[in-house]
């Protein structure tokens, strides 16, 4: 399933990731959400632990 | 004598939209297509004079002030999906991409400000040219282009003509000659013919029963062309107040959508029992070349206005006007755009 970033309206609350179809969007996009960027905490992390 | 044919006009426009209105898209961002219409996008230069003031010995004018510029146009065109895709991105205003390379979906809803969205429609720029270079005949670069509304009309008949668009546009009023834009390769269009439709309009599969006859739907933005002026606004020629004003921006104005259609009547048909009884429902309207390049109208809440019993070719045919309906969850409309072409109105 193809997946989106969403941004709440007015910067209030956190993106959430949804699935890009009609029946999710329309109802946050006449809500006031709007597409975004990933949040940077999305990105994969490599931790090294020394040993 | 030399003279020049209108069909060597070319045209290009913004398939992205601008970062404001007054920023032209890059060449990059624009995309080469073909037109039906004749119509040029010719600018226009509003003036005054000062006959009406005293102190000149007499009622004539002695001198002009160049006031404001007027820029926009209609693309009438085939139905295609990139032209589908870029209507219903600009036209709406709202848009989330998704899929992937081949197959870029655009979601489309209209704003809505009292959630936050914006009060200004996403701008492109619009290129005209005949003979661009030392000959010219006409070569100009409009930015600043917002859609004032669209309309698709579909028919009975195999021929394109029975699928089409047009897109009406404004502009802030600048522009620049010679545009110094490089028109790309023509787009290659996938169309959207009238035999892929389907049809559902409260409750009734109107294909299934092979009874729609043709169908209108449009949109319009109804631009708030006069506050475009405001004082700052500026002027053709930046901080040049002898070279008439442009608009600043072009906000939408009491929006609104349309859908008609004629289908043949019969014992069964149940178009005055949904008028009478004022009930609702969705109307999805669906056309598509393949998998990948389609456009998915929905109304999310439509009524019937008016149900009117005639003939068309002597087959008795209702024909009925829908009143789109605001829907507290889905809003008013969504369009579902799908073509091969990237980052259009990003």
């Amino acid at each position: 399933m193809d997946k989106v970033w969403m941004a709440p309206p007015f910067g209030a609350g956190e993106p959430k990731e949804v699935d890009a179809t009609p029946a999710v969007l329309t109802p946050l996009m006449v809500a006031g959400w709007s597409q975004c960027e990933p949040p940077a905490n999305t990105q994969e992390v490599t931790t090294h632990v020394d040993d | 004598m030399s003279t020049t044919r209108l069909q060597e006009v070319q045209i290009c426009f913004g398939f992205g939209k601008q970062t404001d209105i007054a920023t032209a898209n890059l060449v990059a961002a624009m995309w080469r297509l073909k037109k039906l219409n004749a119509q040029l996008a010719n600018p226009k230069l509003n003036t005054e004079n000062d006959a009406e003031e005293y102190g000149k010995g007499h009622e004539f004018a002695t001198t002009t002030f160049k006031t404001s510029w007027d820029t926009g146009g209609t693309l009438e065109k085939y139905l295609s999906a990139e032209m589908a895709s870029w209507a219903m991105c600009f036209g709406l205003g709202k848009v989330v991409k998704s899929g992937s390379a081949g197959n870029w979906i655009y979601t489309c809803t209209p704003l809505i400000p009292a959630n936050g969205d914006a009060t200004e429609l996403p701008y492109f720029s619009f290129v005209e040219q005949i003979r661009p270079g030392a000959g010219s005949v006409i070569d100009r670069l409009m930015p600043g282009c917002a859609v004032e509304g669209w309309t698709i009309s579909i028919g009975s008949g195999p021929g394109r003509a029975n699928s089409k668009i047009n897109v009406e546009f404004h502009g802030s009023g600048k522009l620049t000659e010679p545009s110094a834009i490089t028109v790309p390769a023509a787009t290659v269009e996938k169309l959207l013919p009238s035999a892929s439709l389907t049809l559902t309009i409260n409750g009734v599969d109107y294909v299934t029963s092979k009874n729609i006859v043709s169908l209108e739907t449009s949109w319009k933005n109804n631009i708030r062309m006069d506050a475009g002026f405001y004082p700052g606004s500026n002027f053709q020629t930046p901080g040049d107040a002898t070279t008439g004003a442009i608009r600043g921006r072009l906000e939408f104005g009491n929006r609104a959508g349309a859908l008609k259609f004629v289908a043949r009547f019969d014992h069964n048909s149940t178009e005055l029992t949904l008028l009478k009884a004022q009930t609702t429902g969705t109307a999805v309207i669906h056309l598509q070349f393949d998998a990948n390049n389609s456009l998915d109208i929905t109304w999310q809440k439509v009524a019937f206005a008016t149900a009117e019993v005639g003939e068309t070719d002597q087959i008795v045919t209702v024909a009925v006007e829908a009143t789109p309906i605001y829907d507290t969850t889905n809003g008013i409309i969504t369009a579902v755009a799908k073509c091969n072409v990237d980052a259009i109105c990003q």
